[in-house]
């Protein structure tokens, strides 16, 4: 089998544009109608933009290495969700707080599941599998299924409608976050760390790097960015509902996979990510627009992380 | 040297805490249930028992092989949709037995399916397994959208009803899962699983099969997923495309509890049906302890936490202390 | 039963780096050949070939006339070819009757592992190297947690005993004592009765000249002499592997006479320390000082590094530059100008699949502030680079894409970079080819001279003799003997290692 030496981001890409051009090609498509197609292309767009954040956290995890993954972002977003639009009420006074609110009981959460990973030595896999779990039955308990609560109108002006050049919020945010990222993965000493202990934890140990603190301000980080996420996906639909979170958890796993980071650790980049954010949300949408079934989407959707994944996840064999 | 006596027989005998919790478990379900040991109690315990001992099983087989099947739960969800749509109260002696043999196939072509890509495409078993309970999860909701259809009532008789020598279905199927464990743990293939999980790369060197014993463990769990997926078919005699979902994390956490480290290499399936029977009875705990209704998914949740919590409590404490 | 073996023009590529271009190799009943060659020189993917756990790209196999294709490690076993490995291939968690038995379980009628047969035969196995290990090794010990020793042992007990035709031994005398080793050599020489043929795969001269009937050198993947071991001379076999007219092994290095001593600077004072293996280690090392520590494997050398590194808890007192310290962890122990170069370079000292510049700043990025300086990093790390002569395709190339003296240059360069007052060496010549060794051992003088602390520790009794002003022998723990000067030699050095002290001795 050939060898693939396009790098994983840029194949995403190219799959995005052609998946949206196929999308043109379809009965209820664009066609040849450009404005249209702009239009649907800023939609994409934005949509991703939620996908993207959740899935950041995501990509640090998986880069930490150590079987490393967050199977509980998806019911954080929700629990933040539901915090936001509870907290916020309607008032755009509340916003900061709300917000602060919701990255605090992201990073909380993700301690939490840090200290698990970290000093209890539970598989990341099972501790935040199990504080899914926990979330999920909190959120049950304080708002018995119902919550009441409504978003504050600048929410929506900034995150969902147009903003500059007829281009919604939602998108600077998400050009602004990834550059911060960026930063921190390229730029800064927890970013070097942060690929060091997703190659090797012995090395990076033996050569001064505070392991047990890099796991614990990732998970925590981790937390954090799907705090943020809750607060600008509510802030885009303005409802809540339980599996409000849910719906990004698979998909933000696919994302990272499709954008080339090493699921075993130590390799990738968040561009990657955003790529996979874009493909994972094309194919979705795609597949609504086909009007397909839920039951054929959710098969389609999984057989194809299986094939993306076949294509770029393969490990190292032993015979050489 | 008396130290290392007990760190050899704790090594040795992984379940030994989960016995331990066992005990504990069942003694705190008694305060809340007197008649727990009673012949019906115990009977209709087993009966829900039974598909998560099941399921605990396999998972325990394809954790010792140094790998996870998070898909098993999609997979028991498919064998229930199949039973429900193609059976039905009506359905002739014959034909149930045929539809019975044909999901334990199906079973296993799935965990076949998730061996392959895990053993020869040598992708990672977390993200595959993840990915292909997706597509098992649609297509059991492409089989049955709605919950509906139907099983012959003479079958799930037979489950809830039968006795043998006096004792529910459940503690005639444990032992026989046991006898059977304990002769494959004899056989060569035994040694290789716990090789395999042990330090692949060394097996492989050592000529050990790799390949084939990993893609088996997947194949097996697929069939015990399927077993599984009768059981809870015969126990609820309907369908529903969800049914399994809940399943995944409670097999997980019923190995793991189990003494079956998710690195592999240790445990096996004495220590799964432990910690089944141990999440069964944190349920029923929970149930009858009059814990507001809403409580309750929340309180299960941090018990399983904390349960699997506990090993690394312990060993933090110990550390800390010497 | 004869058996015999040949690999006539072997060629084996990864990627694009050949390894072996035309390797060649012929073995016989009763014979054991010397497999030879430099790090990188291809002669353990020879070997790995041979017993089928690497696919040969280009040549053939020949396995008693008959050419031979092995799809896989069983298919090599079945045919009566066993290996050694350098790299052990047992399994931490199982014991050991269950390792050594592993693929060939003697089974009982009914297809099940026959337990007490494989009691009895794994008894009768261990019995060969009776009295040459320290604990009382039974069959039914958990593997992990046996010393390097004697998991070697297990791992040869494991490859004789389904009485195989053809025996690799690759780097097997790595980990092993004396004892050990002279027992090793008496099993070899009843093989060899046995009408067994060997394949010895060393570094070790001196073993090589006592056990060996023929050799074979690899140099660069190219085999450029073989031939009876009665027809050449040490001296010549290294210039085989190495191509130089006057490689020397080692350097012999300009004892710094030790007058200028009194006006040099105390950098490490140790008293009492103990951790569960050492036992009341006290001992003062000054600037520019080059102190050996030597000994049989798993005396406590390697645990001794760690503790002044900050990475293993010990109790008893450290002074480093005259001032106390207990490093709770590595970063410690690194601000106060201490490093280690570790014992296994790919699982302790690199970053495999990262660039060559990440690996060299690891423990540095925080002097380059926020956001990072780029720039100056490279320049920094361009300059370690070419002061150690570091030979690479560029900085950002994955470090696996070096060679192995390269990239232990690498994990030296990576302290270097931060001029540490106090350096700790774990082995670092182990596995490294004599070229590189070369090197290392002139960068060792020059750090001395630039007035670095040396605390050097290495399993290679000339090197230490060769290259330290002191080496303090380690036995079962404890410092057993300290010599120096006159006292020095390779008798005194060996007889410290295996407990004798220094009293009495010259």
């Amino acid at each position: 089998m050939k060898k693939i030496s396009i790098s994983p981001p840029v194949a995403a890409v190219i799959l995005a544009v052609i998946l949206f051009i196929s999308s043109g090609l379809l009965p209820n498509g664009y066609g040849s109608d450009v404005s249209i197609a702009i239009a649907q292309a800023t939609n994409i767009l934005r949509l991703s933009v939620f996908l993207g954040i959740v899935a950041a956290g995501q990509t640090l995890i998986i880069i930490s290495g150590s079987e490393g993954i967050d199977l509980s972002s998806g019911a954080v977003v929700t629990l933040t969700a539901i915090v936001v639009y509870v907290m916020c009420n309607g008032r755009d006074s509340m916003v900061i707080p709300a917000l602060l609110a919701a990255l605090a009981i992201g990073a909380v959460i993700g301690l939490l599941n840090g200290i698990g990973v970290a000093y209890l030595k539970i598989a990341p896999l099972v501790m935040t599998l199990g504080m899914a779990g926990v979330i999920t039955g909190l959120i049950l308990v304080t708002q018995h299924g119902n919550v009441s609560g409504a978003v504050a109108p600048i929410m929506t002006r900034i995150i969902a409608r147009p903003l500059l050049f007829r281009i919604p919020g939602a998108i600077f945010i998400w050009i602004i976050f990834a550059g911060l990222l960026w930063l921190v993965l390229e730029r800064t000493v927890y970013g070097k760390n942060l690929f060091a202990i997703g190659v090797n934890r012995v090395t990076a140990r033996l050569s001064g790097v505070n392991v047990t603190g890099m796991v614990l301000a990732t998970y925590s980080l981790a937390g954090l960015l799907a705090g943020l996420g809750g607060f600008l996906i509510v802030g885009n639909t303005g409802v809540v509902f339980i599996s409000l979170g849910d719906t990004f958890l698979f998909p933000s796993i696919a994302a990272v996979a499709v954008g080339g980071t090493l699921l075993s650790g130590g390799k990738g980049s968040y561009f990657g990510t955003m790529a996979g954010a874009l493909v994972l949300t094309l194919i979705t949408s795609l597949l609504t627009t086909m009007q397909l079934d839920q039951s054929v989407r959710q098969m389609i959707l999984g057989g194809t992380l299986l094939v993306m994944i076949s294509i770029y996840g393969r490990q190292r064999g032993f015979r050489q | 040297m008396k130290k290392i006596r007990w760190q050899y027989i704790a090594f040795r005998n992984p379940y030994l805490f989960a016995l331990l919790l066992l005990i504990l478990a069942a003694a705190v379900n008694f305060f809340f249930e007197p008649d727990l040991f009673t012949r019906d109690t115990l009977n209709s315990n087993m009966r829900v028992f039974l598909p998560l001992i099941l399921l605990a099983v396999g998972q325990a087989i394809v954790i010792l092989g140094g790998g996870i099947d998070i898909s098993v739960g999609a997979i028991v969800s498919i064998v229930n949709t199949i039973l429900a749509t193609q059976l039905g109260t009506g359905a002739s002696p014959q034909r149930t037995a045929l539809m019975l043999v044909a999901v334990l196939f199906v079973g296993m072509a799935a965990g076949a399916l998730n061996g392959f890509f895990v053993s020869y495409l040598r992708l990672q078993p977390i993200i595959t397994t993840y990915a292909s309970s997706f597509l098992f999860a649609g297509v059991a909701l492409f089989i049955l959208p709605a919950p509906g259809g139907s099983v012959p009532d003479s079958i799930s008789h037979f489950y809830r009803d039968t006795t043998f020598l006096g004792l529910p279905l459940g503690f005639i199927i444990i032992p026989i899962l046991l006898l059977v464990w304990y002769l494959v743990q004899q056989t060569r293939y035994g040694r290789y699983l716990y090789a395999v999980g042990g330090k692949a790369d060394a097996a492989y060197q050592t000529a050990v099969p790799v390949n084939t014993i990993r893609f088996s463990t997947y194949v097996a769990s697929g069939f015990m997923a399927a077993l599984s997926g009768i059981a809870i078919t015969l126990l609820t005699s309907a369908g529903n495309a969800s049914i399994g979902d809940a399943l995944t994390l409670s097999s997980v956490t019923a190995a793991v509890i189990g003494g079956t480290a998710l690195r592999g290499g240790v445990g096996g399936i004495a220590g799964a049906i432990i910690g089944a029977l141990i999440l069964g009875l944190i349920k029923n705990i929970i149930s009858f302890a009059n814990i507001n209704l809403w409580w309750q998914t929340f309180a299960n949740a941090a018990i399983i936490v904390g349960a699997l919590a506990a090993p690394g409590v312990i060993e933090l404490v110990r550390r800390k202390r010497s | 039963m004869s058996v015999s073996l040949s690999a006539r023009n072997i060629v084996k590529h990864y990627g694009g780096v050949v390894a072996i271009s035309d390797a060649n190799l012929d073995v016989h009943t009763g014979e054991v050949v010397a497999l030879i060659g430099a790090n990188g020189s291809g002669k353990s993917t020879l070997s790995k070939i041979i017993n089928g756990v690497v696919v040969l790209d280009g040549g053939q196999l020949l396995l008693d006339e008959k050419p031979v294709h092995f799809s896989s490690p069983q298919a090599a076993k079945n045919l009566g070819i066993s290996t050694v490995f350098q790299e052990l291939s047992l399994i931490p968690q199982m014991t050991v009757a269950e390792n050594i038995w592993l693929t060939r379980e003697p089974l009982n009628k009914a297809g099940l592992v026959d337990r007490k047969t494989v009691n009895a035969r794994t008894e009768e196995l261990l019995a060969l190297f009776e009295g040459t290990y320290k604990n009382s090794l039974n069959p039914d010990i958990t593997v992990g947690a046996l010393p390097a020793d004697e998991k070697q042992i297990i791992e040869i007990l494991k490859a004789i005993c389904f009485n195989p035709r053809l025996i690799i031994l690759d780097e097997a005398t790595a980990s092993l004592d004396r004892r050990q080793v002279q027992r090793l050599f008496e099993l070899i020489a009843q093989w060899k009765l046995e009408d067994k043929a060997v394949i010895f795969v060393s570094h070790r001269m001196e073993e090589i000249f006592r056990i060996a009937d023929t050799f074979s050198v690899l140099r660069n993947g190219v085999t450029v002499g073989s031939g009876s071991m009665k027809d050449i001379s040490e001296k010549e076999l290294v210039n085989l592997m190495v191509a130089k007219e006057s490689a020397s092994n080692v350097v012999q290095r300009e004892r710094l006479v030790q007058e200028n001593s009194t006006d040099r600077k105390v950098r490490l004072e140790v008293e009492n320390l103990r951790t569960n293996i050492l036992k009341n280690i006290s001992l003062q090392l000054k600037d520019g000082e080059l102190l050996g520590v030597g000994g049989l494997v798993g005396q406590g050398q390697k645990d001794l590094l760690l503790a002044l590194f900050g990475d293993l808890p010990y109790e008893g007192t450290v002074k480093i530059s005259n001032e106390s310290v207990h490093f709770k962890n590595t970063r410690q122990a690194i601000n106060k100008g201490v490093a280690l170069v570790p014992g296994e370079r790919s699982k302790e000292g690199l970053l495999y699949i990262r660039s060559i510049l990440e690996n060299l700043l690891l423990p540095s990025w925080g002097k380059y502030g926020f956001p990072t300086k780029i720039k100056k990093a490279v320049q920094d790390s361009q300059e370690i680079s070419t002061s150690l002569n570091l030979k690479m395709a560029g900085l950002d190339e994955p470090v696996s894409s070096l060679s192995g003296g390269n990239a232990q240059k690498v994990v030296i360069g990576k302290w270097l970079l931060r001029k540490p007052k106090l350096l700790l060496l774990d082995d670092p010549t182990k596995g490294v080819d004599v070229g590189t060794k070369a090197e290392f051992y002139k960068l060792l003088e020059r750090l001395c001279a630039d007035g670095t602390a040396i605390l050097f520790y290495s399993s290679d009794d000339d090197e230490l003799i060769g290259l330290c002003d002191r080496v303090m022998v380690m036995h079962d723990g404890i410092m057993r003997s300290e010599l120096k000067g006159a006292s020095l030699t390779k008798s005194n050095l060996i007889g410290a290692s295996l407990g004798a002290t220094n009293e009495g001795m010259g």
